[in-house]
């Protein structure tokens, strides 16, 4: 069957023009933006030549250890968080609402859509302390519970993170995943019925697995998104309390733009690269095994 | 002047050559009088600076205006370092810009070429003395050099509600112990003594400026800069200790992390708290019907009071001269020589005018009814020969932001008045 | 075993007997309530912030500063939105939002969908390679790739116009659509190609005559990703548009933060209402049409 679907010159029609423009706007500029973390300087000052400086600088960094620390937990936590959560809304779409679940689909959906400008100033205003309680201050305070600073500490700023960017994103997640449901087989699910198999017996050994291809693609999508996270953050706590809630990336654009060190954040931005690197090629790895078996 | 780093609120740029022979070959247009255009890059949130060149293109610099009209550009202040970088490593920087957040980056600006001497331009155009000496000290301290324009020019200190003052018996402090004994008595009282903008975190990281500068000395911050004294040294800390103090007995009011520097504003003005450090600029929301409701005439001025036995004194006020513009010695032409001679010369008369602006350039056209509180600033502003600058004036942009970030937690107690000056120390290090 | 019905997709009710009808959709009933229960919950906690965005927008500076967070409006008039319709020149923006993102949004599903079908359908030496350099494409932080970019743009004199941002946005957005086409084609049995190959139709035509009609379904939902990313991209748009007259929405939403870190609260809710609620209705045309086409020509089999 090779022959049939190995043709040379169709393949290079169909991957040529996304591999050049995917070539010279991206992979150039990063392979170019790679070069600056064996130099020190901006793009002010001009460039000078430090060799291996950046990268043992990196490795006794503090604000670095600090911002991958949080890289990590919140990639870890969002991640879960938006894919169960969605997961959770395909199933409801396509096995409880089913033919009505368009409007909840679409509603649900609809803050992906919000500015993060807006999102982050509508959780700022709902956690607010002062200069009067905002909307869960006063409700927690209805059940006697005293009033919390949530944007004082960095554990109490995580949190409201978290909510707010996993209140962004489950209703995309659901979109994406029903997608993935939708097209599983009727006759399948008919037959597993038939067997007595229902609920969450259904869910685990007929659904999850058929499903398998498009919740590996929303994790992989998620995790990246995830250990990139930029604007969101920036918007509701601009990283703090302290650099609390400083990610990498906030740190890495900080470096370079706001410190003028253009090589030093090229070597930050490497070590997110390779981190993301690793985890997307090991989810993988261990999807595509999945898959053989499947 | 360093100010917040977060996004919109939501809630988030470049020596000397001898230019007369340079103007010719300015912006590389050939060998022109003038490039014909005189292009502005300023940040968005500064809606001043283009009103009042309007006036002037309409008015009195109409015929620089014909030979090169005005195009303004604007970006958002927290994106203005990176355009600014981006601007003048591609040699695109416009003849009139924004000079950054950072005074660092406008020296790095300066150093590559990017930015004109203004002692000597202004000298040979016979326009120095349409800028007030307290200005170019300020300047001179800031950049090492007269390196911007001081389109606008603030002193900073303590405003306060004289009608809360009298209502608790509480005179104008004098000493830093008063000042702190005035606070005790309004937090006693039920009434907030200080509103501050933790999420700025700037408001808060003043007041250790202040107190260093009355402590230890008007060169103090110089040294640190120079190297000579660390802000780990016991005098140094003695001032974050003396701020975190402040916070742990509560007088900055509940939640003071999480206070926008609009809502700050508001306490003040409503009456819930008692004093407010900023600089003069707040004049504008001051003299907001729409938003004091304690009313102009009851708001007073004073500067940061002395610390007793220290080497400095409250008439050395604090002052700055906001986010400066400056402009670019690589397209300083025949155009833009006129348009900065025009300037200097009306830009202080008019910007008081339409704006109640004061800037650090002479007002030599009388303006009538100037507001009362903007007329005691400019009193205190003439009567004033010796300014200090603020806290992060002399930092890298590395350590402005850290300290900035690190005030909140400093007065909510979250770290020790050590680690925020080491945490400083650090990055200027 | 009635319980059978809930879980069929046309769930037809089987005719004749009505009495037995009326008792299990009683009993259907009362086995759905936790359902409507959570459905109403979840559209409370979605719906909730944007009301409350969409009030605040008559709210005045003073009342954003003093009132509660959950108090109504104390008046109902559009002064907000004229303010951030002539401080905003909104029209502008949006005009140059969507000149920016349609072309990008179309060229990048386009040639993503076609390089995904290659990459999953077609035997070639050098897939996988292919496949891994599109995967770092997802994983590079946008940021890392903004100097050299704006180096380029300026010096072939693109900078002042919107090309720099089509281009960036098609680039950054191949690699997850070719990623996720390759993984939607993976679910389609080859033979299906081989077929169509084998009756004398060349690879590409059977490509655009089968695989990318195929994917009508997968299309939609990678597009409408994208959309929202390009749509709501900020820093891409505030690092290569540098006038005025280039701002995208989200840049200009910016412009309603004043000096000194203030903010003017009830025009840029004014502004955010205007700019969420259009995308409500663009969203919800659409919907229906995609609706029609998933009920229509379903892509299963």
């Amino acid at each position: 069957m090779e022959h049939v679907l190995g043709d040379k010159r169709s393949v290079a029609i169909l991957v040529g023009p996304a591999l050049l423009v995917y070539t010279l706007v991206m992979l150039v500029p990063i392979i170019w933006s790679l070069g600056y973390t064996a130099f020190e300087g901006n793009a002010v000052t001009g460039f000078s030549f430090v060799g291996m400086d950046n990268l043992t600088q990196l490795a006794g960094d503090r604000k670095v250890r600090e911002a991958l620390g949080f890289t990590l937990r919140y990639a870890a936590v969002i991640t879960v968080g938006q894919v169960l959560l969605g997961y959770g809304l395909a199933l409801l779409y396509v096995f409880v609402l089913r033919r009505y679940s368009s409007v909840v689909r679409t509603l649900v959906f609809f803050p992906i859509v919000l500015p993060t400008v807006a999102v982050a100033l509508l959780f700022q205003q709902m956690f607010a302390i002062a200069p009067r309680d905002g909307l869960v201050n006063s409700f927690l305070n209805v059940f006697g519970i005293e009033s919390v600073d949530w944007f004082g500490s960095g554990g109490t700023s995580f949190l409201v993170i978290a909510i707010m960017d996993i209140w962004r994103s489950m209703g995309f997640y659901g979109v994406l995943l029903y997608a993935g449901l939708v097209d599983i087989p009727e006759e399948v699910l008919e037959s597993a019925r038939v067997d007595g198999t229902r609920g969450w017996k259904l869910v685990r050994h007929i659904v999850l697995p058929l499903s398998l291809p498009v919740l590996v693609s929303a994790i992989i999508f998620s995790i990246n998104g995830t250990l990139k996270v930029f604007d969101s953050i920036l918007a509701l706590t601009g990283g703090g309390p302290g650099t609390a809630t400083t990610p990498l990336t906030i740190h890495m654009f900080q470096t370079s733009f706001a410190y003028g060190q253009y090589g030093y954040g090229s070597s930050i931005a490497f070590l997110l690269t390779l981190l993301c690197l690793i985890v997307t090629v090991f989810i993988f790895r261990a999807s595509r095994r999945d898959l053989t078996k499947g | 002047m360093a100010r917040s780093r977060r996004t919109a609120r939501t809630s988030a740029g470049v020596a000397g050559l001898s230019m007369a022979l340079i103007a010719a070959c300015g912006g590389g247009d050939g060998a022109t009088g003038g490039s014909g255009e005189f292009d502005v890059l300023i940040h968005v949130e500064n809606t001043d600076v283009p009103a009042v060149l309007e006036t002037l293109a309409g008015g009195a610099c109409a015929a620089e205006s014909e030979a090169a009209p005005v195009t303004v550009e604007t970006v958002p202040q927290t994106n203005l370092d990176q355009q600014l970088q981006l601007l003048a490593g591609q040699d695109g920087l416009p003849v009139l810009y924004a000079a950054g957040n950072a005074p660092a980056l406008t020296q790095t600006l300066a150093e590559s070429g990017h930015v004109l001497d203004f002692e000597q331009a202004l000298s040979e155009l016979d326009a120095i003395e349409h800028i007030q000496p307290a200005a170019v000290s300020t300047i001179e301290a800031l950049y090492g050099g007269f390196n911007a324009l001081p389109l606008e020019y603030n002193i900073e200190g303590i405003w306060y509600n004289t009608a809360l003052f009298d209502e608790h018996g509480v005179s104008v402090p004098a000493t830093w112990d008063d000042l702190v004994a005035a606070a005790k008595t309004f937090a006693e009282a039920g009434v907030v003594p200080f509103s501050a903008s933790g999420d700025q975190g700037w408001p808060i990281t003043r007041l250790i400026g202040n107190y260093i500068f009355r402590s230890i000395g008007p060169d103090a911050l110089q040294r640190v800069a120079d190297g000579e004294a660390e802000l780990t040294d016991p005098e140094y800390v003695e001032a974050a200790q003396a701020v975190a103090d402040l916070g742990e007995a509560g007088y900055f009011g509940r939640g003071v992390g999480s206070i926008d520097m609009d809502t700050s504003t508001n306490e003040f003005l409503n009456g819930n708290a008692a004093m407010y450090y900023m600089g003069s600029w707040a004049l504008s929301d001051f003299a907001d019907e729409e938003r004091n409701a304690i009313g102009a005439e009851n708001i007073a001025f004073m500067p940061f009071p002395d610390v007793a036995g220290g080497a400095g004194h409250s008439g050395q006020l604090a002052a700055n001269v906001g986010l400066p513009l400056t402009m670019n010695d690589r397209k300083y032409d025949d155009d833009a020589s006129a348009w900065l001679s025009c300037i200097a010369e009306n830009y202080g008369s008019t910007a008081l005018e339409e704006r109640s602006r004061i800037s650090g350039f002479a007002v030599n056209t009388p303006v009538d009814d100037v507001p009362p509180l903007a007329q005691q600033v400019q009193e205190q502003i003439e009567a004033t020969d010796e300014t200090v600058l603020w806290f992060e004036a002399l930092f890298s942009t590395e350590a402005t932001i850290t300290s900035q970030t690190n005030a909140a937690p400093l007065v909510t107690g979250s770290i020790s008045a050590e680690e925020f000056m080491r945490l400083v120390q650090d990055d200027l290090d | 075993m009635t319980t059978v019905e809930l879980h069929t997709t046309h769930g037809r009710v089987g005719g004749g007997r009505q009495q037995r009808r009326g008792a299990r959709r009683w009993r259907q009933r009362f086995k759905r309530w936790p359902a409507h229960l959570l459905v109403t919950l979840l559209l409370v906690v979605v719906c909730y912030p944007m009301v409350w965005l969409l009030l605040g927008s008559f709210k005045t500076q003073r009342e954003f500063l003093e009132n509660s967070v959950v108090a109504l409006p104390e008046q109902w008039n559009f002064d907000n939105y004229v303010e951030a319709w002539t401080t905003g020149n909104f029209s502008q923006y949006f005009l140059n939002s969507v000149t920016a993102v349609g072309p990008a949004l179309l060229v990048m599903l386009l040639l993503g969908t076609a390089a995904g079908f290659a990459l999953e359908v077609l035997v070639w030496k050098g897939r996988n390679a292919v496949l891994l350099i599109f995967l770092v494409g997802i994983m590079v932080p946008i940021q890392m790739i903004l100097l050299p970019l704006f180096t380029v743009y300026f010096q072939t004199g693109l900078t002042g116009t919107l090309w720099p941002l089509i281009i960036t946005y098609t680039a950054t957005g191949l690699p997850l659509t070719v990623f996720l086409m390759a993984t939607f084609y993976r679910a389609v049995p080859r033979e299906v190609f081989e077929a169509s190959t084998i009756d004398g139709a060349g690879i590409v035509r059977s490509f655009f005559s089968i695989g990318l009609p195929m994917m009508r379904n997968a299309l939609f939902t990678v597009g409408l990703v994208q959309f929202f990313f390009f749509w709501n991209d900020l820093l891409i748009a505030l690092t290569f548009t540098n006038s005025g007259s280039l701002r995208t929405i989200q840049v200009g939403l910016l412009n309603f933060s004043g000096q000194y870190g203030t903010t003017q609260y009830g025009p840029l809710f004014a502004a955010i209402s205007l700019n969420i609620f259009g995308m409500l209705v663009i969203y919800l045309v659409l919907n229906q049409k995609v609706q029609k086409g998933l009920t229509a020509g379903s892509v299963k089999g």
